[in-house]
């Protein structure tokens, strides 16, 4: 680095000579990832975490592009497969902090099977899923988060089916940590983030986000700015929300807010009961 | 030197298991070579169950897997023996157990050995779930294919705790026969 | 050294101990199960882990993480279960991740016969993922080998940073066989090279430009593990220059060591005018063949590769220099036929495929050789 050029106060973690980012003006992911990287560094400074042991692996998608950008170890690997890959990752080395970013198509689509069953595991994994109700990447297709009624490539004549609500698919298998944030609430992702980092077990926080570009500009949002005060306006910050509350459609919003919370054994404390 | 051996019966009359034991004892405590098959019906019991085992000095002339030409081989049931006796040669010597197999029909120059294995388990060991250790016991005494030691280490290694003691004895009846 | 009577399944199982194997992830399928559920015995007493994953898919993904975070990795599966594989095998291919998947083969297409054997994986092993690479893939014929050549897959996969295949099949998967486990004095065992930390930003600071030393996570190389084209530092750039080089490298790093990984054993060749080529289970009834055929003075040997990819081409056109004709004896509809026929140009390569779920039998094979003698 330059001197005195002024650096990002993420600079340890970013890989800042691959900036800028492929993500669009208005998405909402690097707010996600800044979040998460600030959280982790207070985490990195309290000492808790050791940032040459952390992994960050994500599948394929705008929000998998995340492993591009930060400086620690990262994977950047296939459609659906960063949550079996990140298990392996943490089996063989139970030191690691291993981390899974990745799209609402990539981790719940046709990730899906491997969310349950990391869940039902409590595997030692914090998965951070960004839901922007669309496959983004390839053009804006049906994802299985779109709302009802809504507009995308391949339903142009609005989504008939229902959305999948991976909070209480998750919350189903009994994993430690359920949570539900918002790129319109920074803060509950950065706070929700340095909660789940130290924990055992399977660890899941959803991350409603903007998608500017083939979500907000195909319903009709013209600009950025309007689609993130529609997101916001539609988030309400709840304090230990039922999960049936959980359940969201476009004209009601969604809840954000912490669903579960408890300190079972994770999986590695489980095997190790077993194994003697 | 390269010599066959197939052993079937109905599937429960323990005819892998002896498989098992006599082919561990011969990798193990012999200078042998053996490749053993195991066929099987899916039913765990009623159906065929075979296997085929080959021991040779060299381990180049474990050539094919399966028996053609049996130097020896045992037969537990009728519909086996029916099924398989065109693969054991002429002059094999072939063990019957003639509880279950009351006449061999195949016209062929065996030399058969007999005894009721089935029956002798019932009544000397108290199961007949040995007959398998009974007939193997006969197989040695009478072919000395791997010593007597070798098949008794074999037993304690490969068979269930409960039962090492139990297959022992059925082995050892079988030696006296 | 000590003797077991175990099956071909458990002789890979232990050839992979004895190589370091620390992580199995694995899902149920005849016949790989036996395997699993061996080392879900045994891996644990060697230091290990065997999980079962939800599917075959999940299965190679965790094995891929777990080499990245330092693990000597294997699954094993079979056709239906490769097939679900492919997509994460192609994965480590690019990500050069060393790693052993054990393929035993089952009778197909589809669900088959799953408790039987053909070899008709014998392309599916080398070909199933898109793109340009090469994979190495061993072929074992008994449980003494299925030892020997497990620890040899892992040594090749972690000194060229690859997958390797061992193609086994349900015929030697259950054979039960004398089988010597040598301990480590005996045999030789491979490690990955990692880069030196002082020189972590330069992955070219060892040995050879083909094979780039490994960033195991966690030790602060910041390694980037990338499933796009990629440079030396694993970024993406979408461009001629840099896809040439990555997957020209993919393919020498394997090829221009296939003679280190060609390992072909022949038979009673010395005289011969005619040559069997034969592999894996298969090799065995056409060896018994050719024993047939020499009593009738026919002068006949067999040539049977332990490496089927890279093809080794070398030592059978040296095999075969002397011989009027060559009979590839497989069990397919005849796929390796063509490969052979390829490099023995001008030479009668005669296909003799014999479709037999149980292997077929060597008077099958004797007959179909008379037929062209």
């Amino acid at each position: 680095m330059m001197g005195n050029k002024l650096r990002h106060p993420l600079s340890k973690y970013l890989l800042e000579d691959r900036l800028p980012h492929s993500w669009c003006p208005g998405c909402g992911i690097g707010i996600a990832l800044g979040s998460i990287l600030r959280a982790i560094d207070k985490k990195v400074k309290e000492g808790a975490i050791d940032y040459n042991k952390l992994v960050l692996v994500t599948g394929i998608g705008c929000s998998a592009r995340a492993a591009f950008y930060v400086r620690f170890d990262s994977a950047h690997t296939i459609h659906g497969r960063a949550i079996p890959f990140a298990s392996g990752v943490k089996l063989a080395n139970p030191s690691l902090t291993v981390l899974v970013f990745g799209g609402d198509g990539d981790i719940a689509g046709i990730g899906g099977n491997h969310l349950i069953h990391a869940a039902r595991r409590n595997m030692d994994l914090l998965v951070f899923m960004i839901t922007n109700f669309v496959y983004a990447m390839t053009g804006g297709q049906v994802a299985p988060t779109t709302p009802t009624g809504l507009y995308t490539t391949t339903t142009p004549k609005g989504n008939p089916e229902r959305p999948l609500n991976a909070i209480k698919l998750v919350a189903s298998q009994n994993p430690n940590y359920v949570a539900r944030a918002s790129a319109t609430h920074p803060a509950l992702i950065e706070q929700y983030t340095y909660k789940a980092l130290n924990m055992e077990g399977f660890r899941f926080i959803e991350i409603i986000s903007m998608c500017p570009e083939v979500f907000g500009r195909h319903i009709g949002f013209n600009d950025p700015v309007t689609l993130y005060k529609t997101l916001k306006s539609k988030s309400i910050v709840k304090d230990k929300p039922s999960l049936d509350e959980s359940d969201y459609d476009w004209n009601h919003g969604w809840i954000l807010g912490e669903y579960v919370l408890r300190r079972n054994p994770g999986y590695l404390t489980t095997l190790r009961r077993y194994e003697g | 030197m390269r010599k066959e051996f197939l052993a079937a019966g109905r599937g429960g009359q323990g005819i892998l298991l002896l498989g098992h034991v006599l082919g561990h004892a011969v990798a193990k405590y012999t200078k042998f070579y053996v490749t053993v098959t195991e066929s099987y019906d899916a039913e765990t019991r009623g159906g065929d169950s075979k296997i085929d085992f080959i021991i040779a000095d060299k381990p180049e002339e474990l050539d094919y897997f399966k028996v053609r030409n049996s130097d020896v081989a045992l037969f537990m049931y009728p519909e086996q023996l029916v099924k398989y006796e065109r693969l054991v040669k002429d002059n094999a010597i072939v063990f019957i157990d003639n509880y279950f197999i009351k006449e061999v029909r195949a016209n062929r120059k065996w030399l058969i050995k007999e005894a009721p294995y089935t029956q002798i388990a019932e009544e000397k060991i108290g199961t007949h779930v040995v007959a398998n250790m009974i007939a193997l016991g006969h197989i040695i005494k009478v072919t000395k294919l791997v010593p007597v030691e070798a098949i008794i280490k074999s037993i304690k290694e490969v068979v269930r705790k409960k039962w090492i003691y139990i297959d022992i004895k059925a082995f050892q009846k079988g030696l006296t026969l | 050294m000590r003797t077991e009577f175990i099956t071909t399944n458990i002789a890979i199982a232990e050839g992979a101990i004895m190589a370091g194997m620390k992580f199995y992830a694995g899902y149920p399928i005849t016949p790989a199960s036996d395997l699993f559920e061996y080392l879900a015995e045994r891996l644990p007493q060697a230091g290990g882990l065997t999980v079962q994953f939800e599917d075959e898919i999940a299965s190679i993904n965790a094995v891929i993480g777990a080499s990245w975070a330092g693990a000597k990795s294997m699954t094993a599966t079979s056709g239906p279960g490769f097939s679900l594989m492919v997509e994460g095998l192609g994965f480590a291919i690019i990500t050069e991740t060393p790693l052993v998947v054990v393929d035993i083969m089952r009778a197909g297409p589809s669900t088959g016969v799953p408790t039987k054997a053909t070899q008709s994986d014998v392309y599916q092993v080398r070909f199933a993922p898109h793109g340009i690479y090469s994979i190495p893939v061993l072929i074992p014929w008994s449980a003494q080998e299925g030892f020997d050549l497990a620890i040899r897959a892992f040594n090749i996969a972690e000194a060229l940073r690859t997958p390797v295949i061992i193609l086994s099949d349900a015929v030697l998967a259950h054979a039960w066989e004398k089988v010597r486990i040598k301990d480590l004095t005996e045999i030789k065992v491979i490690d990955r090279e990692m880069p030196q930390l002082k020189n972590k930003n330069s992955w070219l600071n060892q040995k050879s430009d083909l094979v780039p030393p490994m960033k195991v996570f966690g030790r602060g190389y910041g390694a980037k593990v990338e499933s796009l084209i990629h440079d030396e530092r694993g970024w993406y750039i979408p461009n001629n220059e840099t896809y040439r080089k990555l997957v020209w490298r993919l393919v020498r790093k394997i090829e221009d060591k296939a003679r280190f990984l060609w390992d072909s054993v022949t038979y009673l060749t010395e005289d011969s005018d005619y040559l069997v080529y034969a592999y894996g289970s298969v090799a065995r009834p056409a060896y018994a063949a050719v024993k047939e055929l020499r009593k009738e003075s026919i002068r006949i040997g067999l040539f049977r590769p332990r490496t089927l990819w890279p093809f080794d081409y070398f030592n059978l056109k040296k095999a075969s220099m002397k011989v009027k004709k060559v009979f590839v004896v497989e069990n397919n509809e005849g796929k390796i036929f063509r490969e052979v026929q390829r490099h023995l140009r001008g030479k009668e390569v005669i296909p003799l495929p014999l479709i037999d779920l149980e292997v077929p039998p060597p008077e099958d094979i004797v007959d179909s050789i008379r037929e062209w003698l």
